[in-house]
């Protein structure tokens, strides 16, 4: 070989392109391994059977009537008297109402022109208050 | 173009190495193929304003056994990307609930601004179709937004 036909330099002047290809493979591989479907959240409910009815003494109910102004009457069982509540204030109540009686029924009553929104905050607070024993109903007349 | 090479050049110009430069290219093409084509869900996601709970939970289930039933705000109600006339909603569901050995997890997912009537329509229809749970689909809320409540 000619002495005259060597590079001075050995430094290629190209930016290394081979591990590229590596780079990506792992990118491809890293994330078909990472990639988790998100879960959908939500509140679950158990619906009635078909038919199925539970007679509930009065006495054992709160009901939570709630007005399309998002606005919460909080009403004890037989007693006529009518609270005020915001959806804020409901968890606090429901843990001081099972406390006194264990057997307590929430029964949500909701406006059927009120928003969903309304009956999910309610709904949200019960459960956030570990409440098990809830009824969804929609307010008749 | 410097002249590194003192304007000498190689006899052969043909390359000993294997061309590895075009497989990036080829791993980049399939990476943005599985991007493209990956669907996460059988039904497009409606633009509807999720309600938002603090206590929402995880759906323990498989998601072919999770049914979504979509509502609008004005109560127009869709299943698997179909408008559904709410009376046909227990029709629709009964069979899917039975296919599914009585696994199937409905998840209502509702505008927040949806009149309650239609969501009391609905559970009706879940009802006389026999299926026991469901789920009120939400975005989890941070405890922070909950304070200005």
């Amino acid at each position: 070989m000619a002495v005259l036909n060597k590079k001075k330099s050995k430094v290629s002047d190209e930016i290394p392109t081979s591990s590229m290809a590596d780079i990506a493979f792992l990118l491809l591989i890293f994330f078909l391994v990472t990639t988790t479907f998100p879960k959908d959240k939500g509140l679950a409910v158990v619906l009635p059977e078909p038919g199925e009815t539970a007679e509930v003494s009065q006495k054992n109910i709160l009901h939570l009537i709630i007005q399309p102004s998002g606005i919460i009457e909080v009403k004890r069982g037989e007693n006529q008297q009518i609270q005020q509540m915001r959806p804020s204030e409901i968890e606090g109540l429901w843990r001081q109402e099972v406390t006194a009686n264990p057997n307590l029924i929430a029964a949500v009553k909701t406006h059927p022109d009120a928003a969903y929104e309304h009956m999910m905050n309610v709904l949200d607070a019960l459960h956030t208050a570990n409440a098990e024993r809830i009824s969804l109903q929609i307010l008749e007349n | 173009m410097s002249m590194k090479g003192g304007g000498f050049e190689r006899q052969s110009k043909t390359s000993s190495e294997v061309p590895t430069s075009s497989l990036a290219d080829i791993a980049f093409l399939l990476l943005i193929f599985f991007m493209v084509t990956t669907v996460f869900q059988a039904d497009r996601d409606r633009p509807i304003e999720w309600p938002e709970a603090e206590a929402a939970e995880k759906i323990d289930e498989k998601t072919k056994n999770i049914l979504n039933i979509w509502m609008q705000r004005d109560g127009q109600i869709f299943i698997n990307d179909q408008p559904v006339p709410m009376e046909d909603v227990s029709a629709i569901v009964a069979p899917l609930y039975a296919d599914s050995d009585r696994a199937l997890v409905i998840s209502i997912r509702g505008d927040r601004e949806v009149p309650y009537l239609y969501m009391d329509l609905v559970q009706q229809e879940l009802v006389s179709a026999g299926v026991v749970r469901v789920v009120f689909a939400a975005q989890l809320e941070q405890s922070m937004q909950r304070e200005r409540r």
